[in-house]
């Protein structure tokens, strides 16, 4: 976990000490072979367990929550212990995929900085101790019987049972207050109900400054159907369009066909014009392609829809009134209730909270989940005001910022461990179950709230309590089914009539003096507001556009840059009255200019360790509650220079093009071009079919589609849950160590007025000629009848000549025993299928071959032989758009092999001649032909 | 002027070559017998279990299935260990104020498993699948040899990868019907090489020496 190696580093060493050093470890290294393996035991259970057999993996359906809106998922558990995290098929928020986040939450469960022990101020304690002074009679006596000093901060939840048991501590103190923070939750609309799009009906669809496909609720399913339609199976088939307006650069930027770099104090004045142009064609609007838009969406009415999620709440309105226009409103845009609580409870808005802190009226402040000391403001100065409050309490995973200013902590259980209930964005209740009992001594809110209001029992009980009250479960056998499917059907709420009826006030485009820059504070897809930034394997993710791991940055413009005299990694002040923040530079082609982005979530302060000191604190610099922008900032050269651990460091294709890339319309005028077959491949030797030595039933092959692939990341994170990935850390990073199986390649182009960013899933190519193999002094890599590349790792030397011979770079060493300090609970995440690789040995991707031989061992027990489509690598499994198809190349029906045949197949790097098993379809854009530049 | 060596140096610098020699030449060969042995291998081991468990009862004199203790060997890849629990159910009857047991009732008494010693231990590196060799027509006999004689368990075959290597490139000498998995001392009939080509047919067994096999 940790980024430094000092203890393996070269240190100061003599020339003779080197090669004494040297000598014995080349006599010892021959008998490391020869040693007998160490004496083991074999602990049976006690009792019978005839649900669960040792080396069958288990599955349980269960949910996770970000912001208080669940995920359906299903996790992996090999004896007990919850190892993977899948999506679950029947949840309207999966669809069976899942994102980065929920990928790595196993990671979390296992994370040894989580909080372990209660304490009231710095002496430990039990929780049962903390509890006696939340009893209502003890809690009486401090705030009075109305409980008029009581307060109640709560992160953003769905969960009835939460709900019904905030209910009854409201009951035994009336005078409380519930209140509820997120930065980034759909709460901070401030309203009863919340946008839903349906993205699958939509041929044309415009993004306003909302990253729909990669952050926020049911950002799986929004990528799913937009994929879907995106996915064209020949040149005659129909193909969505997405235009995109957006200051930074995300992942909805990269997959648009149009894609607008504006930066947000000009974002009203576009969608304005938008709007008039939608409503008047004959409108004369500046610029000319807000003009091409409109048209664009009247010519689709009523399959066209304007996305203003996650812009300002006055640009939402704007947004609403072009989807009334334009047909879509209750077709493709419609509002529905926020699934979060608030019906039987009342949610009191945030800013009392802060107004009663002010006026010292708090007594007793129980913070549940999230962490406001750290995501707000740092200018409303929460974290003292919750330091002058006499007696401050927090349940939380970790003794970060906020518990820094409390008097008591407990801990809070992961969800992994948890019984509860929660809501998906649309409603759909999901029941969360737990798959291993507490870690350690911690609670869930339920059991906090239910010892606040009197009552006993677990958190369980409680749970089959609330259920059996609301009717929603009240027999067995549906309580049963909840459990197994993971949803329970028929649960989603239905769609609100109208648009929220009182609008936000139309407030004027903001206007920052000249000369200043607009900052904007965008949600992190990987850490999200800072929840998940001690989680290494989301620190290590590189991001979509940047590539940048383990920080955050200004990014900005090539421009901007160049106007303030910034190079990358230089430092940059901003600075807007009393407020400055120092952030390292990164140029993004791209990027609006006089615009920068910071990500928030970084820069933490608590005792996370891997969190610690990473990036900058962007909440430290925002001018208020909510703020997702700020103009009028000044922005100068100054500060420390900083070195960015960038995982790609080149930028453009040059001339190999392994990105193949066509619009629409040249690939209908022309379909054989864009794509390259096989045969035309030139080779002096003749072509042996099926290859020599490749004989096998199944021949296994991939193909991706860069039509749809939109950079989440959740494949990368999935590849090394799946396959015991080590994390090297930001200085192994810059030194271009890193050990991902799979990475996002990104490639800048340039085109008249825009630039366009051109993603590619790379992993081992399974050449069926390959390069690696000739090269390996020892045959540790070999190929498999059934044509994979096989690594064998005892028996690699770790010459790196492999590495060396590898055209695409996807060869991973192990420069260090990365998994020799990680803690007795890391340990526990890893795969028990998958070799654990030492120090010195290469790895790289096996195409999941554990889950193939898996498979292929079932299927012989049943007597038969197992079909490519059965298998799926743990890439394609999570992958939100299904870019990714694995397959036998025998199976001629399938998906897999369908996709191949498409004229838009080609090989990467063909022309050496190494035949790969991975092919990928190119990227088809379907571009406005009334919209000549812009991209 | 004296002679700079001795009258014996020449004698020295050939043994000394000799020697180099003999190093270089034999140390790895003495190192590769030597991972070959019975010591290097474990192969005949006296492992000493908590409880001295007869497999020459259970197995041979009561003829209890295999699989009714190693139940999973059919079905996953662990053959399995039976839970204290699958031991008291016969013990509750039979034995059950012996000495030997004690272990077993101390175990059911206070919820703390058994800690029996592995005896056939393979590399971290190294996938078996007891189910699927079962599926093929391995029986138990084949890698374990007679448990049913065994007062102690111990290491029957060597369990090298050349040992495994050696029925993985020709597995038909190795199948028996599946009537006979779990029969001890089974011996093949007479028209084997009729019987060795209908199971390799019937159980679809093919010669799989591909690294990926074992190593994953």
């Amino acid at each position: 976990m940790s980024d430094d190696h000092d203890h393996e580093s070269p240190s100061a060493m003599d020339r003779r000490e080197f090669l004494r050093l040297a000598g014995a470890s080349i006599a010892l290294a021959g008998l490391d072979g020869c040693t007998r393996l160490p004496a083991e035991n074999i602990l049976p259970y006690v009792d019978n367990r005839p649900e669960l057999t040792p080396g069958l993996a288990q599955y349980y359906a269960t949910a996770m929550c970000v912001d208080g809106c669940a995920t359906g998922l299903l996790a992996v558990s090999h004896v007990g212990r919850p190892t993977k995290i899948e999506g679950n098929p029947d949840h309207p928020a999966s669809l069976g995929a899942s994102g980065a986040i929920e990928q790595a939450s196993v990671l979390q469960l296992y994370d040894p900085d989580r909080a372990q022990a209660a304490r009231i101020g710095s002496a430990r304690t039990e929780w049962s101790a903390v509890a006696a002074t939340l009893a209502p009679s003890a809690l009486q006596s401090r705030v009075g019987a109305s409980g008029k000093g009581l307060r109640l901060l709560i992160e953003p939840t769905s969960s009835p049972l939460d709900e019904a048991l905030l209910a009854r501590v409201l009951g035994a103190h009336p005078d409380a207050a519930v209140h509820m923070y997120a930065p980034f939750s759909a709460e901070r609309a401030g309203n009863d109900l919340v946008p839903h799009y349906e993205v699958g009906l939509a041929d044309v669809i415009v993004s306003i400054d909302s990253d729909f496909l990669s952050t926020g609720p049911f950002n799986l399913r929004y990528a799913r159907k937009f994929a879907d339609n995106r996915r064209i199976a020949g040149p005659s088939n129909p193909m969505n369009r997405l235009y995109v307006i957006e200051p930074g650069f995300t992942s909805t930027g990269v997959a648009a066909d149009h894609r607008f770099a504006v930066r947000p104090r000009d974002i009203p004045t576009i969608a304005q014009a938008l709007l008039a142009s939608v409503k008047d064609p004959n409108t004369r609007s500046t610029p000319a392609w807000v003009g091409a838009i409109a048209r664009d969406l009247t010519a689709h009415r009523g399959r066209s829809v304007v996305i203003a999620r996650d812009a300002s709440p006055a640009v939402r309105a704007i947004a609403d009134d072009i989807n009334e226009a334009i047909g879509a409103l209750g077709h493709t845009a419609w509002y529905a209730p926020t699934p979060l609580i608030g019906r039987s409870v009342r949610i009191s808005p945030f800013t009392e909270l802060v107004d009663a802190l002010r006026s010292r009226a708090v007594d007793t402040l129980v913070i549940v989940g999230g962490n406001p000391s750290y995501t707000t403001p740092a200018s409303l100065g929460l974290s003292s005001l919750i330091r002058s409050v006499p007696n401050a309490g927090y349940l939380g995973l970790y003794e970060n910022e906020t518990a820094r200013d409390v008097r008591w902590f407990v801990p809070m259980s992961h969800y992994l461990e948890s019984w509860g209930d929660a809501r998906a964005y649309d409603g759909t209740l999901s029941i969360v179950q737990p798959l291993v009992n507490p870690l350690y001594a911690s609670i869930t809110p339920a059991d906090l709230y239910a010892t606040m209001s009197g009552q006993s029992g677990t958190a369980y009980e409680l749970l089959r309590a609330s259920w059996a009250q609301s009717g929603t479960g009240n027999t067995p056998d549906a309580w049963t089914e909840a459990l197994k499917r993971g949803v329970v059907a028929g649960s989603a709420y239905t769609p609100a009539p109208a648009r929220p009826s009182a609008s936000p006030p139309r407030a004027a485009a903001p206007t920052g003096a000249t000369g200043t820059i607009d900052v904007v504070f965008a949600e992190d897809p990987k850490v999200h507001d800072g929840a998940f930034s001690n989680n290494a394997w989301l620190q290590e993710l590189p991001s979509t556009i940047t590539q940048l791991t383990w920080g955050n940055a200004a990014l900005m413009s090539p421009a901007t840059a160049h106007r303030i005299g910034v190079a990358n990694g230089d430092g940059v002040k901003l600075s807007a009255g009393e407020r400055r923040l120092e952030v390292p530079t990164l140029i993004v082609p791209g990027h609006a200019d006089d615009a920068v982005t910071i990500h928030c979530g970084y820069g933490r302060i608590g005792a996370e360790s891997v969190a610690r000191n990473v990036g900058v604190n962007a909440f430290a610099f925002a001018p208020a509650l909510f703020a997702t922008d700020e103009s009028g900032v000044s922005v100068a050269h100054g500060g420390a220079r900083s070195t960015l651990a960038i995982a790609q460091t080149q930028p453009m294709m040059e001339n190999s093009q392994p990105v193949r890339t066509a619009t629409l319309a040249e690939y209908r005028a022309s379909p054989t071009t864009v794509g390259i077959r096989p045969e035309r491949v030139l080779s002096l030797y003749p072509e042996p079919a099926p290859p020599v030595g490749m004989h096998g039933p199944n021949q296994w092959a991939m193909t991706i589609d860069l039509a749809t692939c939109i950079g989440c990341g959740a494949c990368v994170v999935a590849c090394q849950a799946e396959n015991n990935i080590p994390v090297v850390g930001a200085s192994e990073v810059h030194n271009a160590r890193i050990m991902h199986w799979i990475r996002i390649d990104r490639y800048f182009g340039e085109h008249e007025a825009a630039v366009d960013a051109l993603l590619q899933p790379m992993l081992c190519q399974h050449c069926e000629k390959a390069p690696c193999e000739y090269v390996c002094p020892v045959e540790a890599t070999v190929h498999s009848p059934d044509g994979l590349n096989e690594m064998v790792y005892n028996r690699c030397v770790g010459t790196r000549f492999c590495s060396n011979n590898c055209p695409y770079k996807v060869r991973r060493f192990n420069w260090f025993d990365f998994n020799k300090d990680l803690s007795e609970t890391e340990l526990m995440v890893k795969n028990p299928n998958v070799t654990v690789r030492e120090r010195g040995v290469m790895e790289k991707c096996s195409f999941c071959v554990q889950r193939i031989r898996e498979s292929e061992i079932a299927a012989a027990r049943d007597g038969r032989e197992v079909r490519g489509s059965e298998i799926q690598t743990a890439c394609q499994q999570s992958c939100p758009t299904n870019a990714i198809v694995f397959g036998s190349l025998s199976e001629a029906d399938s998906e897999m092999v369908r996709r191949r045949q498409q004229p838009r197949a080609y090989s990467v790097l063909h022309d050496l001649g190494t035949r790969p098993r991975v092919q990928y379809l190119a990227r088809i854009r379907n571009t406005n032909p009334d919209i000549s530049n812009g991209v | 002027m004296p002679a700079l060596f001795p009258w014996w140096a020449n004698s020295v610098a050939r043994a000394s070559l000799l020697v180099l020699v003999i190093i270089v030449v034999g140390v790895p060969i003495a190192l590769m017998v030597w991972v070959r042995t019975s010591f290097a291998t474990g192969q005949h081991a006296n492992v000493k279990q908590p409880i001295a468990f007869d497999h020459r009862v259970h197995a041979h004199a009561l003829r209890i299935d295999c699989r009714f203790c190693h139940s999973s060997a059919a079905i996953a890849a662990p053959a399995g260990l039976p839970p204290t629990a699958a031991c008291v159910g016969c013990h509750t009857t039979a034995l059950n104020e012996s000495n030997t047991l004690a272990p077993v009732r101390a175990s059911l008494s206070t919820g703390k498993p058994i800690e029996w010693r592995r005896v056939n231990a393979l590399p971290d590196f190294v996938f078996f699948d007891h189910s699927v060799h079962l599926a093929k027509g391995v029986g138990c006999e084949t890698c374990h040899g007679r448990v049913d004689q065994m007062a102690q368990v111990s290491q029957a075959q060597p369990l090298t990868m050349g040992w495994c290597l050696s029925c993985h490139r020709d597995p038909a000498p190795h199948l028996r019907p599946e009537s006979a998995i779990t029969t001890m001392g089974w011996s093949a009939p007479v028209d084997a090489a009729a019987l060795a080509e209908r199971l390799m047919r019937t159980n679809r067994v093919q010669s799989r020496t591909t690294c990926t096999t074992c190593h994953r």
